[in-house]
């Protein structure tokens, strides 16, 4: 058996769902009754951060977002604050301001080793990977434990380093000493696409299909199955695993995935009310987060919604907060797709196009 | 603040995040011994235990031996330790039911499980045992900031007055009362821990305690530490076993320990514990031999804590049961312990209550505290 197989047995799925709610809960509710310590308010913000991962919702990463400037208005020159709202910056993209609120949070006194960490994040995310790296690096040296070999690990699979990001990834795996499901989960994921870069789709629905099935609940699991799915093929797969994403996130992406593959199969009506709620969202979230969500809203409309004289200044914002190989490939994409006065190659109804293209969105 | 949120697992999953252990005979039926622990710092209303976490008591029979350069505890072997371990299912929705139910079980050294239901206040029974487990007040106080103040300015920051960190907090609570005669035969003096496993062929161990605030307070803050600032050693401690720590860490705990000890006992401007010529504070080594001592023979005191330690270390005979009761301000002792060697007046942190005080009957903890609504939901959308 190798690492890859090896069986982890973590907190079912539903408990740890269930429990990160009652975490939540628990902090905002104790918020009410005495004043939060620093780490209490750290842990609010930490923990509505991963839901909103995993569960694909915005509106809660919305909340962490207003907890964090909270917490820095009032506990100011507290180190753990400006961590928290780096953190939460980061997640929006707003790179420099969370790059600014390091540097403070050090000054305050943080470990350097932590912010760091944050700070290898940003590097990785706008594509300076050497630099993320030597962070990376002398933390798995410090510590060679599953986080810091995990983050290694995704590096190189950015890099498209296989051969070491899989290493990386098995021996990671092997490192995992805890029972929450949601590290696993989202190391398999992050391992999905490394395969999916290379347009290995089996392999990539192997590692999809782990992570989902330790954490049902897991969005962005879900989603990246459909994509695989519709790529081999299974385009009513693909749907049936979209359409519970719709209902439970606020994220517009999987009504974008959706709209198309309905508009793809011929289901003109039900595309139509998809694409219209993700453009509507789109442009909500565009207003607000223009950062984080500039390179998710110019795929919308160089896809489902059609419109791709919309996808350029978005991908132009794009290039601009990250410089990284993907966001120049999408800006070219959109330019072409102006240039050529159309979507790109919008099927007929009822007549999907080749299943690959399912896998540029 | 004792041993919630000790360490950056405990962090990421509260469900293997231990807050507390206690241990003391029962005020109301003294031949019985009570194990107690918490997890799951400020638990929802909606929380429940891990099916993947396996909770464990360990016990075993512990003298004291009067030597040089100090007495020290001399605990029994392997083959004479006996445990208590609690595993639970994943929560089912009863036909009709509106709320899920969660069963667990209790494996006594015996062989006979005791099953039991979370949150049945009555308890699973079994021969000479009973087993509780569900939410709870969180019994722990303390006034945090205070104490981050203090370690931070270097001056105790305790007002008269202080505020409960915990105030209305919840947690999730096990409960174990054993008849001692039958499960532990004479002792008289035990030495216990309780740890979080993960379940499986191989558990491995997640987080431990034997005394609070071992790790939050003696081997978190390392702004004092001279050896090493830039390692967290909570959870390679949690990895430890209590009874046996390997030798790979020991130097970084006990440097931690000598450099936050006696940071505490220059609070007051004078010296209790000078430290000897390899620079260990006199409470280090005592403070990693991390274990509650209990003497069940004798009947229970509410502020037992560290009492059998402190008599020991004073070369006296214990006159208590020791351990830790629930409602024992064990902050209080622990300041007045490090910062003035017992010598001084207690020195307290202001908050000398939990929320709601434990009872003197099973399950002995308190009921969950009632959630205090807040006004802050997000918007529904409407989606296609």
């Amino acid at each position: 058996m190798t690492s890859d197989q090896i069986v982890t047995r973590t907190t079912s799925g539903a408990i740890a769902m269930r429990n990160l709610g009652a975490r939540i809960e628990g902090l905002q509710l104790q918020a009410v009754q005495a004043p939060p310590t620093a780490a209490d308010r750290a842990a609010l913000i930490e923990a509505l951060c991963l839901r909103g991962h995993l569960l694909g919702c915005i509106a809660d990463l919305e909340h962490a977002a207003e907890q964090a400037e909270q917490f820095v208005r009032e506990v100011p020159g507290a180190g753990p604050a400006y961590l928290a709202r780096a953190r939460t910056r980061s997640v929006w993209h707003r790179f420099s301001e969370a790059w600014r609120d390091l540097d403070t949070a050090q000054r305050c006194g943080m470990d350097p080793a932590d912010v760091d960490g944050e700070r290898a994040v940003i590097h990785q995310a706008v594509g300076r990977y050497d630099q993320a790296l030597a962070i990376r690096r002398a933390a798995a040296r410090r510590r060679g434990d599953f986080r810091s070999l995990a983050a290694l690990a995704g590096i190189h699979a950015e890099r498209h380093e296989n051969d070491s990001a899989q290493r990386l990834f098995r021996e990671s795996r092997r490192r995992y000493r805890g029972v929450s499901p949601f590290p696993l989960a989202m190391l398999d994921v992050e391992h999905g696409h490394l395969w999916l870069a290379k347009g290995t789709l089996w392999p990539a629905r192997t590692r999809f299909a782990a992570a989902q099935q330790r954490l049902s609940g897991y969005a962005p699991a879900q989603g990246h199955l459909a994509e695989v799915d519709a790529a081999l093929g299974d385009i009513e797969a693909a749907i049936t695993r979209l359409r519970p994403l719709v209902a439970s996130s606020d994220d517009p992406r999987y009504a974008a995935h959706l709209a198309r593959l309905l508009r793809d199969v011929g289901r003109a009506e039900e595309s139509s009310r998809c694409r219209e709620y993700a453009a509507q969202r789109y442009d909500e979230l565009v207003s607000r987060h223009v950062e984080a969500f500039a390179d998710h809203a110019a795929e919308f409309w160089l896809g489902a919604g059609a419109d791709p004289a919309r996808a350029v200044p978005l991908a132009r914002i794009n290039v601009e907060v990250r410089a990284t190989p993907q966001a120049r490939q999408l800006l070219a994409r959109a330019v072409r797709a102006r240039s050529a006065r159309a979507a790109p190659a919008p099927a007929r109804l009822g007549q999907p196009p080749s299943s690959r293209a399912y896998l540029a969105e | 603040m004792s041993d919630h949120l000790s360490g950056p697992r405990g962090l990421l999953d509260p469900a293997c995040d231990i807050c507390d252990f206690f241990a003391f005979p029962s005020p109301a039926r003294p031949e019985h011994l009570v194990l107690v622990m918490t997890l799951f710092p400020y638990a929802g209303p909606t929380a429940v235990f891990s099916d993947a976490v396996l909770v464990r008591f360990r016990v075993r029979p512990v003298t004291i031996v009067r030597a040089e350069p100090r007495a020290r505890f001399l605990v029994g072997s392997d083959s004479e330790e006996i445990t208590f371990d609690l595993t639970f299912d994943e929560p089912v929705r009863p036909a009709g039911n509106k709320l899920p139910m969660q069963v667990g079980r209790c494996a006594t050294p015996a062989g006979e499980t005791v099953l039991f239901t979370v949150g049945d206040r009555s308890g699973g029974q079994g021969t000479g045992i009973k087993v509780f487990a569900g939410l709870a007040s969180d019994p722990f106080m303390l006034d945090a900031p205070s104490i981050i103040e203090t370690l931070k300015t270097g001056r105790m920051a305790f007002k008269d007055v202080g505020v409960n960190t915990l105030l209305g907090a919840n947690a999730l609570g096990v409960v174990v009362e054993l008849e001692a005669a039958r499960w532990l035969g004479a002792g008289p003096l035990f030495a216990l821990v309780t740890e979080t496993l993960s379940v499986g062929k191989r558990p491995v161990r997640l987080e431990r305690i034997g005394r609070p605030e071992v790790k939050n307070i003696g081997l978190q803050w390392n702004t004092y530490d001279t050896v090493n600032q830039d390692i967290d050693l909570r959870d390679l401690y949690n990895e430890e076993d209590a009874f046996a720590l390997a030798n790979d860490y020991v130097g970084a705990y006990r440097a931690r320990l000598n450099a936050n000890l006696s940071f505490f006992d220059g609070l007051d401007g004078k010296v209790d514990w000078p430290i000897d010529q390899n620079g260990n504070h006199p409470l280090t080594d005592l403070w990693l031999e991390d274990f509650l001592v209990v003497d069940v023979s004798k009947p229970f005191v509410e502020n037992g804590y560290f009492e059998i330690e402190k008599a020991m270390l004073d070369g006296l005979e214990h006159q208590t049961c020791g351990g830790r009761s629930l409602n024992d301000d064990v902050l209080d002792t622990f300041h007045t312990l490090m910062v003035n060697g017992g010598k001084g007046p207690r020195i307290r942190d202001g908050v000398d209550h939990a929320t709601v005080p434990a009872t003197n009957v099973f399950p002995y903890l308190a009921r969950p505290n009632p959630p205090q609504p807040k006004a802050q939901q997000t918007s529904a959308r409407i989606r296609p």
